[in-house]
This record gives C-alpha cells, structure tokens and sequence, in this order.
C-alpha cells in the first residue's frame, strides 16, 4: 500500500478536527474496541509513543470504532498518540487489504508502506520501529477480523449495536423533552388492541393534522402508557377535539394553561389510575402517561409544541400532562360524572382547560361558611385578582377532610357551589386596579361584583389523601370562550 | 427499526399569493377586528392611513379572538373586499 498527497485519507479525530494522513513517516495503528489483543497492543505501545514521536514518527491509532468509543480505549490504555475514528464500510482499512486487527503499518516519508506486523508480536514491532518493546509475556497474541472483512449483514448487526433508540426519538423530535417509549409497530399495534388505525378522530388546530387512532395510539406509547390506557386517551382526545373545547386556541395561547384530565367510574379501578393520597403529583403510572399522551397529541400531533406555536409565556409543570382520578368511594358527594349526567357505572373522562393548580390550606376553619370563604377566595386570585368575574369554570380538587366537614355540616355539593359563589363578592370600587373587567369598569361602585357568573362555574371533584387540610383549584384557561367535555371511555380492556 | 410516526405526515401545497396591489387609489380594504383589547385602535388609525391614500375601508369583527373566523366573515372580505388588513392586539 502506498499512500501519498493525492491519495491519502482523512479521518475524524478525538482532538476535534479531522486529521488528514497523506505522508510519512507514521505507524499507524488500526485497532478496535472489541478487541482484546488490540488493547493489549496499544497499552504496550504507549510507553514508546513520545519517544517515536520525537524520533519524527507519526503514531496513529486507526480505531474501527465511533469517536467516543476510540477516546474511551485511547485514554484507558494511555495511548498518546494522535486518534482517529474511521467509520463503516471502513474503506481505509480496506485500502490497505488488512485481515485482522491489530495490523501495525510503518509508511515511509513518500508514504510507501516499508513494514507491517499483523497481531501482537513483540519481536516483529521491536523490529519494525527499531526500538525495543517490552519483553514481558505474551510475546505474541493473535488478533480479531478487521472489520473491513466483515459481510454486510455483519456490518448492519454492527450497526445496530450502537443505535440507541431513546437518543433516536429525540432526534426525530418525537418527544416533550423527557425521554419516551419508541412506538415500534409491535407497541402501537398492541396499543390499538384491534382498534381499526385509520379511524379519523377529527382534526386538530393548529396543525389541522388528521387525528386517527394510530397516531394517537403512537402518542400513548410514547407517553408510556400501558395498553389497557388507551381507551382513556382516546376518550380524552375526543374530548378536547370538541369544537367547544377550542383545542386549538388553547394550544397556542400565551397563557400557561394546560389540559387536566378527570377520570370517573370502573376504569379508575381497572388501569390503577390514583384519586387518593398525592393525585395531583407523581407516582402512578396510569396519571402521568395518560395526561401526558394526550398532551403529546396535542404538541406533537395537533402542532402546538412549546416555543413553536405553542406561546405560552411562562408553560407550567401540567403541561406534561395532568390525569386523576376521583375519589368517588371516598366522597360524600356524586361523583363528577353523575352531575354532569351519565350513568354512575359508566367510566366518563371530563377535559378541562385550566392554569396549574394553587394549593389551599384550610385547617382551622369550624364551619362551612368560613372553609368556603377560604377557598373562595384563593380562587379569586386566579387569573389576576381584580380580574372578576372570571368568565370561565374553576376547578376545585376538594381533598376529603374539606369534603367531608362540608357533608357533616349538611352541605352537599350544590349547596357548597352555591355558597362559595356566593361567598367571593367585592364592590366594584374595590376591583378597580391592576386588570380588572369591562363589567367591573362599567358597575356602580357599590355593586356587587363575584368572581364567577354563576355557580355553574364551579366544579368539585374530591381527590387527595384521607390525611391533610389541602385542596387546591385550577383556574379556567380564558379567552377560549372554552367549556369543559365529558366523554365515555369508549372501551375497557 | 419501524416506528407509527405521530404525526400527520401529508404535505400541503402552498397556497400561492394573491397579487400585490399596485396602487391603493379605488381599493376596498377589510379591516378585521379580532375581538381583542385595543384592536380597534390599531385599527382605527390604518383605516386613518388607508383612506388618505384614496382607499375605501370597511370593517367586520371575529367573535372571540382565539378561534378562526366565521366562514361567513372569511366570505365578505372576499366578495367586498380587494384587500384585508387584520389586527392583532393586547
């Protein structure tokens, strides 16, 4: 082999740039990984690279190997000399007909090839860099093929060895940012459990993207979720592809709002899904995969991805997505999905367009009035606080100590509606700052002006562990002209 | 690996500009409110503009803002209208 000015090569290197080898005198050294004789060749080798580099030879270590694997080799053996990585087909390799590695090869100034010595063969080296190497055992140790010689369904395996699938999907941008589970046809097709792929679910703004059951089977198994959550997703994307959900305003709006999804009925049970003691927060795999698929098919389906469509100032942590369930065996009350009309046995996703949720600590109030009136008015913060009437639903997760003092004291949940709309009235004169209504501009100063139009606006959910004074309430996303969406879960595995 | 991509992968051909006007003298502009505070404002002052360089203005108003217009509205700009400035505002 010679190789010259015209017909050198240039490899990537682990210095950064890649390095052109066109001329002598250099000893290049074509190794791999893989291979232990290799190592042991280049461990061997490392004590003589300053003085052979001070005698104006050229120490190259070849690596058949991707960039990071050769400077994890280079440094652990203490090979110093200049490192590059050549990648498959390895035609380098084969430009020079090697067989196996390691193949030592000394080229001369004009880049003839004057020398070369196949596997670890102290004598031979000695000789071929005229300069002793070490004597210590094993003098000689036969290497590993080149793979330069391997076949192409050889290579292709090889391939596959350094494909990592998780790196893959962010590459594609097939993700929210967190890593995700690849939707392999296997998955998906598990996910659809029969489910006819093509089935057209509508389209979703702003992408108008053709929302079928595939896709939104390929964003379930992205999110993790398991099989048997499918039919939940799917539920809550019929949902919010309701026109009156105005998914696609609330995709790309500035305000961090999110889409909270609440599961009632016999599903609850049947996929794990938690309404007890941390609901709103992590830990169960069927409330983080849930609302985040369909926050995926939201981003990535429907085009509202953070940054890009998606404008949403500031974002919140529940734009990962937000799923729980009722506690309905722990409420006082009917559950979420009676009020809102089907049937107690029935499992009925409601979709609401809401802010993060604001923690409320109440744990010393001794009569509904006043509990009411603190959670009344936390919510009338929400949005802005001179902002009344907020012109949306708000969302309250009653925890069950709150639920279940309202039910000693005799109220039950329309009377707890009625009482905290009631409860949370200011003068108009008193909401004339910061970002207030037209209503509240144009009202006589001693009006009475509530922060919600009517109890209808208020909606209560108990959630939360049997222990601790905290409920919380989501504020409505505005501006959508937006109501919430109940649908029945369509099956259950 | 085969992969069930999430996304709707069809492509769509770009709808090609309308001609630009050469001369606003005689055009009839649509000035679309989009319902959002101090649109109208903005608004008021490109009618201003319009009109001074011999334009004729009329003006329709979305019902919410943060959804698409009304086909109805998208239907009167294009019978009544050669061109359409739209406001956006906060």
């Amino acid at each position: 082999m010679t190789f010259t000015a015209t017909d050198g090569f240039s490899l990537p290197s682990v210095a950064g740039e890649s390095v052109r080898i066109a001329d002598g005198p250099a000893l290049l050294l074509f190794v791999s990984e893989e291979c232990p004789t290799c190592a042991l060749t280049l461990r061997r080798l490392a004590p003589l690279v300053g003085e052979l580099t001070g005698a104006g030879l050229c120490v190259v270590a070849v690596f058949e190997d991707p960039l990071e694997v050769a400077a994890r080799v280079a440094r652990r053996t203490g090979f110093g000399g200049v490192v590059l990585s050549e990648p498959a087909p390895y035609e380098v390799s084969g430009a020079f007909s090697l067989e196996s590695l390691p193949t030592a090869v000394l080229v001369d100034r004009g880049g003839r090839e004057t020398g070369r010595v196949v596997g670890w063969d102290a004598a031979a080296l000695s000789s071929l860099v005229s300069m002793p190497v070490t004597d210590e055992p094993p003098l000689r140790k036969p290497g590993c093929a080149a793979k330069n010689t391997y076949d192409a369904e050889a290579l292709r395996a090889l391939d596959g060895a350094g494909f990592d699938e998780l790196e893959e999907m962010f590459e594609r941008g097939w993700t929210d940012g967190l890593p995700v589970v690849p939707p392999t046809t296997e998955r998906v097709r598990a996910t659809l459990g029969g489910h006819d792929p093509d089935e057209l679910l509508g389209e979703m703004a702003p992408a108008l993207a053709r929302v079928t059951l595939e896709r939104v089977a390929a964003c379930a198994v992205l999110a993790g979720c398991r099989p048997e959550y499918f039919p939940v997703v799917v539920a809550a994307v019929q949902a919010v592809l309701e026109p009156s959900f105005n998914v696609g305003g609330q995709a790309v709006t500035t305000q961090p709002c999110g889409q909270v999804v609440v599961v009632n009925g016999p599903v609850r049970d049947a996929i794990g899904l938690n309404g007890s003691v941390g609901a709103l927060g992590p830990g169960w795999r069927a409330n983080m995969t849930i609302g985040r698929a369909l926050r995926l098919v939201i981003s990535l389906t429907g085009g509202g991805f953070p940054g890009r469509l998606d404008r949403s100032t500031l974002g919140n942590p529940g734009k990962i997505g937000l799923c729980f369930a009722e506690d309905e065996e722990v409420s006082p009350w009917e559950p979420l999905h009676v009020s809102r009309g089907f049937p107690a046995d029935r499992s009925v996703v409601t979709v609401f367009g809401a802010d993060a949720p604001l923690s409320i600590s109440d744990h010393r109030s001794t009569g509904p009035l006043a509990l009411a009136r603190v959670l009344g008015e936390a919510a009338g913060a929400t949005w802005s606080p001179s902002w009344w009437p907020l012109g949306g639903t708000s969302l309250f997760a009653v925890c069950p100590e709150h639920a279940r003092s309202f039910a000693q004291w005799g109220w039950d949940k329309a009377r707890v509606r009625s009482e905290l709309f009631a409860s949370v009235r200011r003068p108009a004169s008193a909401l004339r700052w910061g970002e207030t209504t037209p209503l509240v501009g144009a009202a006589d100063d001693d009006q009475l002006v509530g922060k919600w139009s009517s109890p209808e606006d208020i909606v209560l959910v108990v959630a939360g562990g049997e222990a601790g004074r905290f409920s919380a309430v989501f504020g409505p996303c505005l501006g959508m002209d937006a109501i919430a969406i109940s649908k029945e879960v369509p099956w259950i595995t | 690996m085969d992969y069930v991509s999430p996304f709707d992968e069809r492509r769509r051909a770009a709808e090609p500009l309308a001609p630009r006007p050469v001369s606003l003298e005689g055009a009839r502009v649509a000035l679309l409110d989009i319902n959002k505070r101090r649109g109208d404002e903005f608004l008021d002052r490109i009618e201003e503009l319009l009109r001074a360089r011999g334009a004729s203005t009329f003006r329709l108003v979305k019902e919410i803002f943060s959804k698409p217009a009304a086909p109805e509205i998208v239907r009167r700009i294009a019978d009544r209208g050669d061109l359409a400035v739209e406001g956006l505002a906060d």
